[in-house]
């Protein structure tokens, strides 16, 4: 770790690095829109996204009052993938906010403590679910709990797991017997205060990072399981689940499956984007 | 760069998610069986058992159509003609049935068809463990006359038994392959029909050949037989298309006015004797009150239904026979026209002015999500918020069975006498009651009308039951499904029959 002379100074060469980034750029650029088109989808449409089926309109081409076309019961494409956005943003945040707010303390008392609970209890789960690629734990998980959005988010939740208690536990583990570690404990530092105010901040850059790339695998993971079913209510217009509808029509009215893919698409770049950007802008051996 | 290969996953991935079924369409593009003279067949779903006796899933008679012949069976009028059964006597009491049986008949491993054979199959099917129970149960006793006849003594007088007989009741299974092994039969099914199993590979075909020896003169006309699993649609529609399959049982709805003059195939469209509905559970707070249920009704626009979520290829409906019935009541089965004002008088009667909320259960299929949705749609306007929950077709039963739901989306595929659409249905305490409905009256016309031999009195009594069923509205009729195949034009003699099965004995391929 780099130690930086001043909190402010870390903070805009930070800020000059990612900037000097244009794909990190473009990734924030996407982010934000999402962000933004999550806040305000009412404003962004005339009309409901589950109660304005129009049986007159159903799969319309894109143009006219329906610039994206519409879907099986003659809702408006557009205003679904607004409010999709909605749900698309809470699959990134909430499985990665559960996935932290288990994984790191339990990586950071992992790597804190060492002994047998860490090499035998902890480490030893944590590679029994890391042999199962995520998407097939998520799925079993989905499978266990019933479909419905909150339970696939906490299945993908489960599945991020061993890589934030991994990730954690190894930086704790490197952090841990450096000299400043070594000095809090001299003049007599609490082991919690130790791990949660010397050591958590220098794991967070490398967090931050497993942060936006599982968010963007995230929002995959859900798109993948309301695509099969056991992710979002049917009526609700979650992107992947909008897929699912429109595979039916995929030889005839391919642009039903056109929007959602794309944005699907767009969106998981742009948090891969952010997250490279993050990487290399918080990554110390990589010089400007 | 290192990371540009995640990137361009990333993009892919969603491709693929939906390109996915593309690929499924492609595999096991191998030609199966020898030459030109394999039919080719897409199933909708793997049948699950392929013991007559254990079944309980429609797809499964569609193969039994082919490895098993049965006591009697329907024509495509519905009515009920000789196979297996030369001709029969009922007495004038309706309580004594002796079938004179076909000669020289041999099951595929060679065992002899005679009336010992019936006698076990029958008593077999009557055994505790078996699916087909309820179907024989007026039957008291089968005896054996003489090799040839077979007499069925019944306790009570049975109208439908002769119907249950055309199904998997009156299915000849070989009874030294059931006695060998019992547990093996149940995916090596040996029968006395056109086509005998040869072998199956789970969740992709089933394969049979030719009979030789088939009682029917020139019958079967093909080598080998193929049933392809086809889950999805569209798979199996791009599959007739390319010549793969010449046949398909479950055409997607919203191709069907796209090909009505493909050059190719045909489809074959015909209404079928089964009911799509709404299941209240009446056990529940919600449901108690008959005047919500009335509302519910009323409160459904059916022809909106059938026009997005079925493309228009079914028929709005109000009662539980469908026009291939001869019991079929046209004015009771039509549709009311939707009401709001009188669905919103009769919550504000029953003291829910304010609407209320209910959670369905439905199936992952496709078309029950879309009805789903429709009608969330059309209760808002009375003010109940219907939430959908989906869920794999066999806990959607299971929790049927307990009770433990509000509402669901549990459907009939029908039978041929109306009693099979009605009593198992209707009756206080049958199996298919997930309602948990229970009206002294009707149990006691469902019970007098199955006694009956006369049809136009029976034609009588289930007016009656169905007039009583629109009042009650435990269930809500939304619409019958047409029974729509895809048919290569390479395929003669292929006839539609009322109960929606593909008798392939006759099929041919050019």
């Amino acid at each position: 770790m780099v130690e930086f002379p001043e909190r402010r100074s870390m903070l805009s060469i930070f800020i000059r690095r990612y900037c000097s980034n244009r794909q990190a750029i473009l990734g924030a650029v996407i982010v934000g829109l999402l962000l933004l088109a999550a806040l305000c989808a009412p404003l962004l449409t005339q009309y409901d996204p589950v109660y304005d089926q129009d049986y007159s309109a159903v799969l319309a081409s894109p143009g006219g009052t329906h610039i994206f076309g519409t879907d099986d019961l003659g809702r408006d494409t557009f205003t679904r993938l607004v409010y999709g956005s909605r749900l698309t943003a809470a699959a990134a945040i909430l499985p990665v906010a559960f996935a932290f707010c288990v994984g790191v303390p339990i990586g950071l008392y992992s790597g804190y403590k060492g002994g047998f609970i860490d090499q035998w209890i902890i480490t030893r789960i944590v590679d029994a679910l890391q042999a199962f690629p995520s998407m097939v734990l998520a799925l079993a998980l989905a499978a266990m709990l019933g479909g419905g959005f909150m339970n696939a988010m906490l299945a993908i939740g489960i599945g991020f797991l061993p890589a934030f208690i991994r990730i954690t536990r190894a930086q704790v583990i490197q952090i841990k017997n450096l000299e400043y570690v070594q000095a809090a404990r001299s003049i007599g530092c609490s082991d919690l205060r130790i791990a949660v105010v010397h050591i958590l901040p220098n794991v967070m850059p490398t967090l931050l990072v497993q942060i936006t790339l599982a968010m963007a695998s995230a929002i995959i993971s859900e798109a993948g399981l309301s695509y099969i079913g056991l992710g979002a209510s049917p009526e609700q217009p979650s992107w992947g689940s909008m897929l699912r509808t429109a595979q039916s029509y995929l030889g005839t009215q391919p642009w039903v499956a056109f929007f959602p893919g794309l944005s699907i698409s767009i969106v998981v770049l742009g948090f891969n984007l952010m997250g490279d950007g993050l990487r290399r802008a918080l990554d110390p051996k990589i010089k400007d | 760069m290192k990371t540009s290969w995640k990137k361009i996953t990333s993009l892919l991935l969603p491709g693929i998610l939906a390109l996915g079924m593309l690929s499924a369409g492609c595999g096991g593009g191998k030609s199966s069986g020898s030459g030109g003279k394999t039919i080719n067949i897409a199933l909708h779903q793997d049948p699950p058992k392929l013991d007559p006796m254990m079944s309980t899933a429609f797809v499964d008679r569609m193969v039994f159509q082919s490895v098993f012949d049965k006591l009697v069976d329907l024509d495509s009028k519905g009515n009920i003609v000789p196979m297996l059964a030369e001709k029969w006597e009922i007495s004038p009491d309706g309580k004594k049935y002796t079938f004179h049986l076909r000669k020289g008949v041999k099951f595929h491993d060679g065992t002899e068809f005679n009336a010992e054979a019936v006698k076990f199959n029958l008593e077999r099917y009557k055994q505790k463990k078996s699916n087909r129970r309820n179907e024989l149960k007026a039957v008291t006793a089968v005896k054996v006359i003489d090799p040839y006849t077979v007499e069925l003594d019944l306790d009570v007088p049975y109208a439908p038994l002769l119907a249950n007989l055309t199904d998997r009741a009156g299915m000849m299974c070989s009874p030294t392959a059931v006695k060998k092994d019992e547990d093996k039969f149940l995916n090596h099914p040996v029968g006395t029909g056109p086509y005998a199993f040869k072998e199956r590979s789970k969740g992709n075909r089933i394969v049979l050949v030719k009979n030789k020896d088939y009682w029917k003169k020139d019958s079967p006309k093909a080598d080998t037989l193929v049933y392809k699993i086809m889950t999805d649609g569209n798979v199996a529609l791009v599959n007739l298309k390319s010549g793969q399959v010449d046949m398909i049982n479950r055409f997607p709805l919203n191709e069907v006015k796209k090909s009505q003059n493909e050059q190719s195939f045909a489809v074959i469209n015909e209404p079928s004797p089964g009911f799509k509905g709404i299941v209240l559970n009446t056990a529940n707070e919600k449901f108690k009150d008959k005047r919500v249920r009335q509302a519910i009704d009323k409160a459904l626009d059916r022809n909106a239904i059938v026009s997005v979520a079925l493309s228009g290829v079914g028929t709005p409906a109000h009662s539980a026979l469908s026009k291939s019935s001869w019991a079929y009541d046209e004015a009771l089965d039509k549709a009311p026209a939707q009401d709001i004002e009188g669905a919103k008088k009769l919550l504000a009667e029953a003291g829910k002015a304010e609407g209320f909320s209910f959670t369905i259960q439905t199936d992952t299929d496709p078309i029950s999500q879309q009805v789903c949705q429709v009608i969330q749609k059309q209760l808002k306007t009375i003010n109940i918020d219907m939430q959908i929950q989906k869920m794999d077709f066999g806990t959607l039963l299971d929790r049927g069975k307990k009770g433990d739901f509000e509402a669901a989306t549990i459907s009939w595929s029908g039978r041929m006498d109306p009693d099979g659409n009605l009593y198992d249905w209707f009756h206080t305490g049958t199996s298919m009651n997930y309602m948990k409905y229970s009206n002294p009256a009707v149990d006691e016309l469902l019970e007098k009308a199955r006694g009956l031999t006369d049809q136009n009195q029976r034609k009588g009594m289930y007016q009656q039951i169905m007039a009583q069923l629109s009042e009650d509205e435990p269930y809500i009729f939304l619409y019958h499904d047409n029974n729509v195949f895809g048919l290569s034009k390479k395929i003669e003699g292929f006839v539609p029959n009322p109960d929606g099965m593909i008798r392939t004995v006759d099929m041919m391929k050019k």
